[in-house]
């Protein structure tokens, strides 16, 4: 898995103090009604063509903040992650980043180039081969011909794509396009790099190759902002993240914070629920009668909460719950996912399946999972956490409730925590061996005396 | 990095009209630099063009010929009467045609580029100049084609070559760079509404009427004055009279369309570079 690898390489990089980007009180407002968005926009040129400012607070009729008063900084080799739901104004905030369009209020400022990976191969001519399209794309992506020329060769070997090199770009089968696409964009070099929804391409091969590729130039300084769905590509790649919704900054903070907060507001599809400090608090939900979750979240052994828990030490994963009827044959479910580049699930661990199944009465309950220890590997999880009856009678489900383990000492290199137990058996056939002998297998024995 | 000149570039809703200096050396240092990129352009565009069609460069003069003919049967028809020519009047009217024809080339260019180029421009950050330089390169790559039909021409006629012919590629440039500044001030507009286009397209056939093309300008009488009081008459007729007749009728004319041609370029140059960005937001994705 080459999860563990980004994860390592990406985020051990060091981020220097220079801002690059800086993104300050930003506005921009759309209009859907199409007709007169044509009118705004020929408004919008008379006024920039007087020198008359366009800064401004209102709205017109029929138009919507696609961007409300966003605000933040990218330095040198840092890599922020922007996440949010469809319409929360992502692209639109790439794509005035990157100089497409223009803002409505506040500014940006970029000091250094800057590639974006909005549309990977933009502007390929499918006519041409693909040597003629790697220079066609370069130039356009800024580059000279004599820069170009020097890097020719590194972006065929890196987009792979053998003989088909010469063939025109029409005969490539997308994934073939947008490598070669990647190839291109990567190996402009930029100060930063806008990448939007584009490494979901390619194969698993080519995608591990990208994000090394990614890793490498966060070494040389390149900065990332990084638009992506998925929670597993943030998470591994990005130190910080910002949440965008509706146009307005939600969160911005380490990005496994703002990652929890997403995934919740996602899962539960309502503002109210939050979770901070590693607890989850639901809001009452009409429809859920018998048996709802209240809070969830992992406690120590005096029962307050943790914010993370710890790889290879006891945990307790404890849900509390509103009863109103008399239940039987109650069984608590955790699915845990590992949130690396790509989601696996680790466990699924059914009480019932444990033969441990809860009789409930009305008020309040808490069950609760004892991991002891915990086995899980440091990193960032997601856990699918629900109340079943019999099969398949589901009373509530949170989708998910993301956690991060902290690292162990003891877990330097493992894959999980593995219980253990070591011995030194007394047999007679060992104790008779020559001392010098006897030093392979018992090299702490040996040490001993010389560290004392 | 090599490319990194580090210049702070703000984005702000502040019109960059208020510094008009800085403005202008930005559009055109852009313009240059966007010269190698519009040369690849240009031959990705030709080559693309080219390599699907099985009449290949045909392409280029089929049309002129074909109207050519139609005119000079019609005149030989008597059904259109027109005056006579410094020329024999078959070559006056494909001379004239490839003339109007490249200019009307230039004017759509702008628009057609940016319409053609709308995945690029919607996506990636690029001096857009080049597209229009590249839209003039094939302006005049198709000019260039054409130029072997009139040679062709004027050896059957055997037409006197004067030595004002040295002149007429200014001309001949002057009426493209013409052409050019109205695309430059319509194409942003033509982004935002089909209705540009087609308008254009529409006048286009107008304006053709009331250019001396498959005429001798007129001399007299209303239709005289309106020929007369159209810009692109002057420019045409100048490249005419400098490869055919070496006589050039208007001088005065001629130097005053020149001239407003400049400052319509500059500042459709600056129109177009200002007016983009907001064409670009509603081109969508």
């Amino acid at each position: 898995m080459f999860g563990i690898r980004e994860n390592f390489v990406l985020k051990t990089t060091s981020i220097g103090t220079d801002v690059v980007l800086s993104v300050e009180g930003l506005s921009k407002r759309f209009c859907r009604a199409l007709k007169r968005s044509m009118y705004y926009g020929l408004l919008d040129i008379v006024t920039e063509l007087s020198g008359r400012n366009r800064q401004t607070e209102t709205l017109r009729h029929e138009e919507f903040w696609a961007l409300k008063d966003v605000s933040f900084q990218v330095r040198r080799g840092e890599a922020i992650g922007l996440v949010g739901p469809n319409g929360a104004g992502k692209t639109t905030l790439l794509r005035l980043i990157s100089g497409l369009i223009r803002p409505d209020a506040g500014a940006i400022r970029v000091n250094g180039t800057l590639a974006p990976l909005l549309a990977l191969g933009a502007g390929f001519n499918p006519a041409l081969s693909g040597r003629e399209n790697i220079y066609l794309n370069m130039s356009v992506l800024g580059l000279t011909r004599k820069e170009i020329d020097e890097r020719y060769e590194s972006v065929i070997a890196f987009a792979d794509i053998g003989d088909a090199i010469k063939a025109p770009v029409q005969t490539y089968s997308s994934g073939m396009g947008a490598r070669l696409g990647f190839a291109c964009a990567i190996h402009t070099e930029p100060d930063i790099l806008l990448i939007d929804e584009v490494l979901a391409v390619g194969d698993m091969t080519f995608r591990a190759k990208c994000y090394r590729k990614l890793a490498e130039l966060r070494e040389k300084g390149t900065s990332l902002v990084l638009v992506s769905h998925s929670p597993a590509a943030v998470l591994s790649i990005c130190d910080t993240a910002v949440y965008l919704s509706k146009g307005q900054l939600i969160l911005k903070d380490a990005t496994e914070r703002v990652m929890s907060r997403y995934e919740q507001d996602m899962a539960v599809g309502h503002k109210s629920s939050v979770q901070s400090a590693g607890q989850m608090l639901l809001p009452e939900r009409e429809g859920i009668t018998a048996l709802q979750i209240m809070r969830l979240g992992f406690v120590d052994e005096e029962g307050e909460s943790v914010e993370a828990i710890q790889s290879a030490k006891p945990a307790k994963l404890s849900v509390t719950c509103r009863v109103l009827e008399s239940l039987k044959g109650v069984s608590l479910c955790v699915l845990i996912d590992e949130l690396s580049a790509h989601r696996t699930r680790v466990l699924v661990l059914e009480s019932a399946r444990d033969g441990k199944s809860f009789s409930l009465s009305p008020g309040e309950t808490v069950l609760s999972l004892k991991l002891s220890p915990c086995g899980l590997k440091p990193g960032s999880y997601t856990a699918k956490v629900y109340l079943k009856q019999g099969k398949m009678h589901i009373f509530d489900l949170v989708e998910s409730f993301v956690f991060k383990v902290e690292p162990d000492p003891k877990m330097v290199q493992c894959g999980f925590y593995q219980p253990r137990g070591w011995e030194v058996e007394a047999t007679p056939v060992i104790s008779s061996v020559p001392a010098d002998e006897s030093a392979v297998s018992q090299p702490a024995a040996r040490l001993e005396p010389f560290i004392k | 990095m090599s490319r990194s000149k580090v210049t702070e570039i703000v984005y702000s809703p502040e019109s960059p009209v208020r510094y008009p200096a800085k403005l202008i050396l930005e559009t055109f240092n852009e313009l240059y630099a966007s010269r190698s990129l519009a040369w690849r352009m240009l031959v990705r565009n030709i080559q693309g063009q080219y390599r699907r069609a099985f009449l290949g460069v045909l392409w280029a003069f089929v049309p002129s010929v074909v109207m050519a003919a139609t005119f000079t049967l019609a005149e030989r028809a008597n059904v259109i009467r027109v005056g006579p020519t410094d020329i024999p009047y078959p070559a006056y009217v494909v001379f004239s045609l490839i003339l109007w024809q490249t200019f009307l080339e230039s004017l759509n260019s702008p628009i057609r580029v940016v319409r053609a180029g709308h995945s690029l421009l919607t996506r990636v950050k690029f001096p857009s100049q080049a597209l229009i330089l590249s839209g003039l390169g094939e302006v005049l790559f198709n000019f260039g084609i054409k130029l072997v039909l009139l040679v062709v021409m004027f050896a059957a006629f055997r037409i006197p070559i004067p030595s004002t012919i040295v002149f007429a590629p200014l001309a001949l440039i002057l009426l493209v760079l013409f052409g050019t500044a109205l695309g430059l001030w319509l194409a942003p507009f033509s982004g935002l509404y089909e209705d540009v286009a087609r308008v254009t397209e529409l006048a286009g056939g107008i304006w053709m009427l009331l250019t001396p093309v498959i005429y001798p300008v007129p001399a007299e009488g209303m239709f005289a004055q309106v020929v007369k009081l159209n810009p692109v008459t002057h420019l045409l007729v100048t490249t005419r009279e400098l490869s055919t007749t070496g006589l050039v009728s208007d001088p005065l004319g001629f130097w005053i369309v020149s001239v407003a041609t400049l400052v319509l370029l500059f500042s459709g140059c600056l129109v177009f570079r200002l007016a983009m960005p907001f064409v670009v937001e509603r081109m969508g994705n």
